[in-house]
């Protein structure tokens, strides 16, 4: 029993001491860590987000780094699983000292982190993917929580907006059984009878079931002239051949995770001609093509999928924050978040070459605006970014935008809706 | 609508059959629960894709999407699947067995053997879908009211086939007899002279078997990914419970009842509880038989 | 090395709370024979009472009544008293695999009311802002963690003291006589059937107290916290450690999850971070390999059951 006892301290005590011998001694590196559910049930969406931010963090580390040290990004899965990601957070922010932190996906691992780790040890977390409103509003995370995706209203509020133009009735909601689900449905809700649609059917869906007939059949029942489907992308290949060959009509409304070839392909383009979907942020512009250029260098293939824009966003967002900073404590870091988009600064865009342009111009003590992946970040008091919508559409297999919803039309939109 | 949910069970609940006696097979004649089994569906699955990836999925004959190609492939992959449940045995269960390990052992290195399967499959073919064929049939009404894919009918109906080859083989094949004797009493199937190793090896081959047959049919409506088998494991011990562990007819019947109540529950008490309902019919038949259906009292 | 110490002291908070889960297991099956599969459920109804019981209140909610800290806990352990002895009644007397069975569908239905039912628990939001005892008095979060470190070996402590005492008791001796031969037990003139719904509702009384003790270490509950895995990782240490021994549940805890961190800490640091996505998969591998190996080459658990009062425990 004790020499049980004494070998798995010894085996725990190892493996947390190995890293520190190293980070004692100096401050180069300068670490950021990351918590992502790289296996599990997310997993297929994740990989391209991992990328995503190791592309970030080569073009750190090409641009200048932080502070006149490279960046080291350590990365930990949390499988999806709560208590795993807290584990590897805690381990990110003790033993490895990380000054800032990115993570993660799902708002169950988002949420214990910040209660428990980020936010009573002062560290900047920034989420490329966490959409649960509580979070930033109930100021459980004394301001360290920042997230680089808009918040769910902007995306269904422009949703419902698109489907009243196209002039869409009758329209039945899939939706998946998440906090982005749910947060979703209900302001579509709120907002779609208000623009001139109407809801006849809202079915929830667990994610992860071989087949979804019975809740197709469920939506069918109420003989819609119109879908809503609002989930992810495997998922969602099932559920849209199920709707289809059940009979269901081909114009189809989707959320911004939709946005992806494998989406498109597993359908079959030829049946989608009529759908459209949404994405939130201006995923458009420079700073954007030329992030959608380096990502496929790099990786063959495309950058579109949920989290990849935001996810090199949230890093960059981190870097530019860490040099902006007067030292890389915690508080200093998370003051030096808004000021990525100062006022009246220089724009700065996405790659290493405007990464070293930004490191000039902060070092020269001038303010910069960040133009990312993404479009322009700037957070609002919540830490949440706002932006104009995108609406784009399904041509012969390919995905295209068709147009953009501006911030002013945005706010006009949730005026309207507020009442 | 509900004549729509009932094809719908039964369909479901006919691929969740195939899948439930193994497990069943796994519970009477191997005595553990097979936490591993549901992996050997995902596996046959992605098998099959690699002799179709190699001849691909055949032209679409009559109103199938797929040909003769896709049929070969699964007895491919049947016959490999069978194999490797066979090496599962041999590297971790028949060791367990020979210790004399508790059944909970079994269960547990069960547990950590389907890890390691989900997950290599995750190394060697990726966490992204993989498709047979991305052909999109429209459904056809069979009955007013009732709209079925012909694929989804030809899979009714080899499922149907496979049942019935299985039931014939149970009752009459040498090999057939000493399982059932098996199921019945492992200390009196000994006394009657049979090897009892030989018996459990062909338990796992056929188990692999069917097991692989359910993953090319989850794997044909739509698609394949690594956690398609263990998402329905649950399903699959909802099911094999239900009927009875060890009766063939059981498995069958569990499976379709299962089924059933998933499709069916989303009408009457909402999509949101959908994956709970399997239980809460079994809770309801186990607080009447606490045997299962067609199980016998011990 | 402050950093290491920090993180152990949260790692063996987390440990302890698991261990308190594995107790309430290990008097389940290690000593009565229940085959409980729904072991997270019963967690998840300890930590929503709890959380429910003493989060301030919001308007948008029924209950979070901002109660005592103290309240909540013995709420929680009431809660799930309560469920199990009605689950209880229901299912005590079905047999090994069956009962698993419906203890997981019982489970499995707790996760989706909770999920589901978003006025009383937050649905997917989950239900944030969970005060943590006395957490104003201490200024950085190893105090914190220190302090609730602390509180948490004083229970299990008391926890693990109490079982002993109870399983050495007549009581304890019933059980296992139970679980050894129950026709023989019967023949005695105990009724089997009520002392095993006892040790059911004693064993799933601690697995509330354990969820309870996690949301107010945590500060956050959510439908997510309460997945079939964790079941599964609570059965594993108590196989591993040694089932029907007390202390065999608590090593298997720290085993267990101990397996899990550092295998994530080792893969993070031999894997390139371009192979980060296979290298999660190689985890769950080792991890998956390493529990096949200890049942292997230990198939009692690490410390197996000690023939207390009885011959014939040691099977």
């Amino acid at each position: 029993m004790k020499k049980w006892i004494a070998l798995s301290a010894a085996l725990v005590a190892a493996v947390a001491l190995a890293p520190s011998d190293a980070a004692a001694q100096a401050n180069c590196p300068v670490k950021i860590g990351g918590v992502l559910p790289l296996t599990g049930s997310m997993g297929p969406i994740t990989k391209k987000i991992a990328e995503s931010a190791q592309l970030a963090v080569e073009h750190i580390n090409a641009g200048g780094g932080v502070k006149g040290c490279p960046v080291q990004f350590i990365l930990r899965d949390d499988q999806g699983q709560p208590t795993v990601g807290v584990d590897a957070a805690k381990y990110l922010v003790e033993v490895e000292r990380v000054q800032a932190f990115t993570g993660t996906i799902s708002s169950g691992v988002t949420g214990p982190i910040i209660s428990s780790i980020t936010a009573p040890s002062k560290v900047v977390q920034i989420s490329c993917c966490s959409t649960a409103t509580p979070f930033t509003l109930d100021g459980r995370s004394q301001g360290y929580f920042f997230r680089t995706l808009p918040t769910s209203k902007t995306q269904a509020v422009a949703t419902a907006s698109e489907m009243a133009r196209r002039g869409l009735k009758r329209t039945a909601i899939i939706y998946v059984n998440t906090d982005f689900g749910q947060d979703m449905t209900r302001f579509v809700k709120l907002a779609l009878p208000k623009l001139g649609g109407d809801i006849v059917a809202e079915v929830p869906y667990t994610d992860n079931q071989p087949s979804y007939r019975a809740e197709v059949t469920k939506a069918l029942a109420e003989k819609p002239e119109s879908l809503l489907l609002i989930g992810f992308p495997k998922d969602a290949v099932t559920i849209v051949r199920e709707w289809l060959s059940l009979g269901g009509t081909q114009k189809i409304a989707l959320n911004n995770s939709m946005r992806v070839k494998d989406f498109v392909d597993g359908v079959g383009g030829r049946f989608l001609n009529e759908s459209f979907g949404m994405d939130n942020a201006q995923v458009q512009g420079p700073t954007v093509d030329a992030f959608n250029k380096a990502f496929e260098e790099k990786y063959k293939y495309d950058s579109k999928g949920p989290g990849v824009h935001t996810q090199y966003d949230a890093m960059m967002a981190i870097a530019l924050a860490m040099n902006i900073a007067k030292d890389l404590t915690g508080p200093s870091i998370k003051d030096a978040v808004r000021q990525i988009h100062a006022a009246g600064g220089a724009t700065v865009g996405t790659g290493p070459e405007e990464y070293k342009k930004a490191l000039e111009l902060i070092k020269a003590g001038k303010p910069i605006k960040y133009h990312g992946a993404t479009g322009p970040i700037e957070f609002d008091v919540n830490g949440d970014v706002t932006g104009p919508a995108l609406v784009w559409k399904i041509v012969n297999g390919e995905i295209v935008t068709d147009h953009v919803i501006s911030i002013d039309q945005m706010q006009a939109l949730f005026k309207r809706i507020d009442g | 609508m509900l004549a729509q949910s009932l094809a719908d069970g039964i369909l479901t609940g006919a691929i969740i059959a195939l899948g439930a006696i193994g497990v069943s097979f796994g519970l009477q004649i191997l005595k553990f629960a097979n936490f591993a089994h549901s992996e050997l569906l995902t596996w046959g699955a992605y098998l099959a894709l690699v002799f179709v990836a190699f001849a691909g999925p055949g032209t679409p004959t009559a109103e199938l999407s797929f040909g003769w190609q896709m049929m070969a492939a699964m007895l491919l992959a049947a016959l490999l699947t069978g194999g490797l449940a066979w090496l599962v045995d041999l590297l971790i269960f028949r060791r367990l067995r020979r210790m004399g390990s508790h059944p909970m052992s079994l269960v547990f290195a069960a547990f950590g053997a389907a890890l390691v399967m989900r997950h290599v499959v995750v190394l060697i073919w990726g966490h992204g879908t993989h498709f047979y064929t991305r052909e999109l049939q429209i459904a056809i009404e069979v009955l007013p009211g009732v709209r079925m894919l012909p694929d989804q009918i030809f899979i009714l109906g080899l499922a149907i086939v496979i049942v019935v080859a299985l039931h014939l083989y149970l009752t009459y094949s040498r090999t057939g007899m000493a399982m059932r004797a098996m199921a019945e009493s492992p200390s009196l199937a000994r006394a009657c002279g049979i090897e009892v190793e030989n018996v459990i090896r062909w338990t796992w081959i056929l188990s692999g078997g069917l097991a692989a047959m359910a993953g090319v049919f989850l794997g044909l409506t739509p698609q394949l990914h690594p956690e398609m088998g263990f998402s329905l494991l649950l399903a699959l011990f909802a099911a094999s419970i239900l009927g009875g562990t060890g009766s063939l007819a059981g498995a069958v019947i569990g499976g379709l009842l299962v089924g059933l109540a998933e499709n069916l529950s989303v009408f009457l008490i909402g999509s949101g509880y959908k994956t709970a309902m399997p239980f809460l019919v079994l809770l309801l038949v186990l607080f009447f038989r606490p045997q299962g259906l067609f199980g016998e009292k011990s | 090395m402050i950093g290491i110490f920090s993180y152990l002291v949260f790692f063996a908070c987390i440990v302890l709370i698991l261990g308190v889960m594995t107790l309430g297991l290990n008097l389940q099956w290690g000593y009565t024979g229940l085959f409980n599969a729904g072991v997270v459920g019963f967690y998840a109804i300890g930590a929503y009472a709890h959380a429910i019981l003493v989060t301030a209140p919001r308007p948008d909610l029924i209950g979070n009544f901002g109660l005592p800290w103290i309240v909540g806990i013995a709420g929680a352990m009431a809660a799930s008293a309560l469920a199990a002895w009605i689950i209880g009644l229901a299912t005590i007397r079905l047999r090994g695999d069956y009962l698993a069975i419906a203890t997981f569908g019982i489970a499995t239905t707790i996760q989706l009311v909770t999920l589901n039912w978003d006025s009383l628990t937050g649905g997917a939001q989950g239900l944030p802002a969970i005060p943590r005892p006395l957490s104003t008095w201490f200024g950085s979060p190893l105090g914190f963690n220190l302090f609730y470190l602390g509180l948490l070996i004083a229970i299990v402590g008391l926890v693990y003291w109490a079982l002993e005492r109870i399983l050495r008791s007549p009581w304890g001796r019933v059980l296992k006589a139970i679980r050894e031969d129950e026709t023989a037990a019967i023949a005695l003139g105990k009724s089997a059937q009520s002392f095993r719904l006892q040790a059911f509702v004693l064993g799933s009384t601690l697995m509330g107290l354990a969820g309870a003790l996690y949301v107010s270490f945590i500060g956050f509950v959510s439908p997510f916290d309460f997945l079939p895995i964790l079941t599964f990782q609570i059965w594993a240490m108590l196989i591993v450690g040694g089932s029907g021994n007390n202390k065999g549940a608590l090593l298997g805890a720290l085993t267990i999850w101990g397996i899990w961190a550092a295998s994530g800490v080792l893969i993070a640091k031999l894997v390139p971070p371009a192979y980060a996505a296979q290298g999660g998969a190689v985890q769950v591998i080792l991890i998956g390999l390493l529990l096949v190996a200890s049942l292997l080459f230990r198939p009692r658990g690490l410390i197996g059951e000690v023939p207390v009062v009885s011959r014939h425990a040691d099977d």
